[in-house]
């Protein structure tokens, strides 16, 4: 049992250990149930936001606004990203604590790209474009629609961080590898609303 | 790859399968080509707006679909629960877009 924590591998961890336990299980369950309160959420914005998408107030509109090279940017980098989360799940039910933790920083790297990306985009906006959160109804729904993705990513960073350093503190155990799962899940969450912002946001507004 | 084996040893030692890299990895592929045909319709310009917007959602429903089936494992069994979940979630979400394009600007 000494070296149990070394090589969970070894026979010690069960082969889904996010499944393994009740408890583990049921965090898996109520996710899901919070995954689909979040897409009430963004549902809502993106609802808001179509409404409200052609309400310029003589500021600047979508088709002035958007360059396509930074949003798919921005896109590509968020797919890697959810590759990575699924390869560091891969390296979890194999009981690979290294390369699930490297796979893991690569994911939170790749966030943080996208982070500042955003960021880049916003700044540039607000600077040179006179496009801030109260110049039209169109600005105040593109920030709080894309802000609150944004925000997820964010999120999604810091938490991912801190089961970084779990994992190095406490291992690969049925505790910890549920949280890892469920990070994932979210992950791929945002990914999933990414691909909605691209699309309805910056495409259809480039399109008119 | 799709069998599940046991150590000769009999011990705990079990070997079971595990999925391999490379259908997420097409899955990404996937992912990446409709994202380019999405990003090229609008960046070539002078296609019909109407097609374009038709276009880009098929594109984006489909890339969803497939991301939510693979890599959330929603095809997986087991997960009836869940499917429950996110399309109670889609519903609503659903329902309030099409009320902001219908009925706010109903005239």
């Amino acid at each position: 049992m000494t070296t149990a924590h070394a090589e969970p591998a070894n026979g010690t961890l069960p082969h889904e250990p996010e499944k393994a336990t009740l408890e583990g299980r049921n965090k898996v369950l109520a996710f899901w149930l919070f995954l689909g309160g979040e897409a009430v959420l963004f549902g809502t914005l993106f609802a808001t936001f179509l409404a409200l998408r052609n309400q310029t107030n003589e500021g600047p509109s979508a088709n002035e606004l958007f360059h396509l090279p930074l949003v798919a940017a921005a896109t590509f980098i968020l797919l890697v990203s959810s590759l990575t989360s699924v390869f560091a799940i891969q390296a979890m039910h194999r009981g690979r604590v290294a390369q699930l933790r490297n796979w893991l920083l690569l994911t939170v790297l790749l966030g943080l790209g996208f982070l500042g990306l955003e960021i880049y985009e916003f700044a540039e906006y607000i600077r040179h474009e006179n496009f801030g959160m109260t110049t039209s109804a169109f600005s105040s729904a593109f920030y709080t629609l894309v802000g609150f993705h944004g925000a997820h990513v964010a999120f999604g960073i810091l938490w991912i961080a801190v089961l970084i350093g779990q994992l190095a503190r406490k291992g690969l155990t049925v505790v910890t590898a549920p949280k890892i799962y469920v990070s994932a899940m979210y992950w791929h969450f945002i990914d999933v609303v990414w691909v909605f912002i691209f699309t309805v946001v910056y495409l259809l507004g480039k399109v008119g | 790859m799709a069998t599940e084996q046991h150590s000769q040893e009999g011990v705990v030692k079990h070997r079971h399968r595990h999925e391999g890299p490379q259908k997420h990895i097409v899955v990404f592929i996937f992912s990446i080509v409709l994202t380019l045909i999405a990003f090229a319709a609008v960046a070539a310009g002078g296609v019909n707006p109407a097609f374009a917007v038709v276009l880009l959602l098929v594109m984006a429903v489909l890339q969803v679909f497939v991301q939510m089936g693979f890599w959330m494992h929603l095809k997986d069994r087991g997960h009836l629960i869940p499917i429950i979940f996110m399309i109670g979630g889609f519903f609503v979400a659903g329902t309030s877009i099409i009320m902001a394009l219908y009925w706010v600007w109903w005239d």
